[in-house]
């Protein structure tokens, strides 16, 4: 029988492949927020052997099992079996979206992608007092979490650069489009094209960016294969950071969330540590960390589209940051900031800081006791 | 007062962002009005700063998001925070579900109680501020 949709032509022997063992169960985020198991990767599994085997149709009644995955990549990296999930999740949601059965957020966010310049249709770009699409050494990208929902992190790290005496622009960045890769659509190839030609106009040899998707989009997506082509380097700001010497420390215990862009799906653990270890030297690691981290619960689109056990996934997170003991959780993504930080209640003393917000935080009380 | 499906009861203050508010002995009591509910839809995140905050009138103080929007609350009167509705933390939704009672959101003590009177009230004026509104939103 010929297969109906791409994910079978594709994926077909890898969903068979699935022995459905479970481990994907005990670290799957939406399964431990939700103890559902249709929705961990088995369950998952289970169910496109169905639409494959005839027995169930794929259509508006599996867009709840189906586009609620943060595809965070926790399910492959503890796969015996080699089920690389989150590549079928979103081929899947591509074959959805063909027959019309897509979740109404991820059907907005591309309808705005396509007219709006951001994934939250905001009107004016913030310039945060700094200048834009001038001659520079380094771009710097700010990513729309960043831009429109996460501004105070944003500062942190522009005045961390401005402390180190960077020389580096802003521009006016759009959205890098790669989130509709995630979410049954195809990258917007207008928007690729205009960051671009603005990263170009300012002769920049280096692109920094604080946010890991983008980062992700950069390097991996031949949409921005030009900037490889010309010789651009495109550098997530942990591993920009992780030379340097910032002449600060905190007493504090400090622990770290490895977010998942940047962790299991580019495989940056060690430099967002070197830097953290010279400024803490009381580091902790949670129960899960590096390659095994938990995912946060934002990443897929689930944010947008299932906002509470997005944030039910943030506070298994928080649960894990708090039992360590640490009063300080950092991390390198601003979605994993906002999530964990929306999540965070008021009685949870922990606080919550993208490491250059934090290093930006401890430079200027230095400065400010001189 | 019903206006176009949105309710909005005479006896409060509004203000112009569409938050309400109300006299509580020597406090004010803040929510979100059913227009800005009803546009937000589903609310999924409330920030809700330490009380003693100290707030001036005009000034954002906080931050409310549904899905895919963002919006700034700005303080009605000059004061301090008095109180929060923890409730929030866990359930934002009943600022959906009950906006004027168990979905209140902050209590303000206020410098001068006075400048409620600087705030949208009346039923001719609160009409004609949410006709505007409905018509702006229209064409947006």
């Amino acid at each position: 029988m010929e297969a109906k949709y791409d994910f079978e032509k594709k994926y077909r022997e890898q969903i068979l492949q699935c022995s459905r063992c479970g481990f994907c169960q005990s670290v799957c985020p939406v399964y431990g927020a939700t103890l559902r198991p249709a929705l961990n990767a088995r369950g998952k599994m289970l169910l496109l052997k169905e639409v494959m085997d005839g027995k169930i149709e794929l259509g508006k009644e599996l867009i709840d099992s189906l586009f609620q995955c943060t595809t965070c990549a926790s399910c492959a990296n503890n796969c015996p079996s080699g089920v690389n999930v989150p590549e079928i999740i979103k081929q899947v949601r591509k074959d959805m979206v063909n027959i019309g059965s897509c979740h109404p957020a991820f059907a907005g966010m591309n309808e705005v992608l396509q007219k709006a310049t951001n994934i939250y249709a905001e009107d004016e770009l913030p310039d945060f007092d700094r200048k834009r699409d001038q001659k520079a050494a380094y771009v710097y990208f700010i990513g729309c979490v960043g831009a429109y929902r996460e501004d105070e992190a944003t500062e942190g790290a522009l005045d961390l650069l401005d402390r180190l005496s960077v020389d580096y622009t802003l521009i006016s960045e759009v959205c890098c489009s790669g989130v509709l890769e995630d979410v049954g659509y195809s990258l917007n190839p207008k928007l690729a094209s205009q960051n671009l030609e603005r990263i170009f106009a300012t002769g920049a040899k280096t692109v920094i960016t604080g946010c890991p998707y983008c980062y992700r989009t950069f390097t991996q997506r031949q949409e921005y294969d030009e900037l490889r082509k010309r010789g651009i380097t495109v550098l997530h700001i942990s591993q920009f950071l992780k030379d340097l010497d910032f002449g600060v420390t905190t007493d504090k215990k400090v622990t770290y969330h490895d977010p998942c862009d940047l962790g299991r799906h580019c495989g940056i653990y060690e430099e967002p540590r070197a830097t953290i270890r010279k400024i803490a030297p009381d580091f902790v690691e949670m129960q899960h960390h590096h390659a095994d981290s938990l995912c946060c619960g934002a990443g897929g689109g689930v944010r947008g589209a299932y906002a509470k056990n997005s944030l039910a996934m943030a506070r298994r997170r928080l649960k894990e940051a708090e039992d360590t003991g640490a009063e300080i959780l950092l991390t390198e993504c601003n979605s994993c900031v906002h999530n964990l930080a929306n999540a965070k209640l008021r009685k949870q003393n922990i606080k919550i800081y993208n490491t250059t917000a934090f290093i930006n935080e401890l430079m200027h009380r230095k400065a400010k006791d001189k | 007062m019903e206006i176009q499906g949105y309710t909005l009861p005479d006896e409060l203050y509004y203000e112009e962002n569409h938050y309400w508010v109300k006299e509580e002995g020597d406090l004010l009591v803040m929510g979100m009005d059913d227009f800005a509910q009803k546009m937000a839809g589903e609310i999924v995140f409330v920030q809700l700063p330490e009380e003693g905050k100290e707030l001036t009138a005009g000034k954002k103080f906080a931050k409310i998001e549904s899905g895919k929007w963002l919006g700034k609350v700005f303080a009605p009167v000059n004061g301090e925070l008095a109180a929060v509705n923890e409730e929030l933390e866990t359930n934002p939704g009943l600022i959906n579900s009950d906006c004027y009672g168990k979905g209140w959101i902050y209590k303000i003590k206020p410098s001068d109680k006075g400048e409620v009177a600087n705030l949208i009230h009346g039923k001719e004026a609160v009409e004609k501020w949410v006709l505007a509104e409905i018509e702006k939103y229209a064409k947006e």
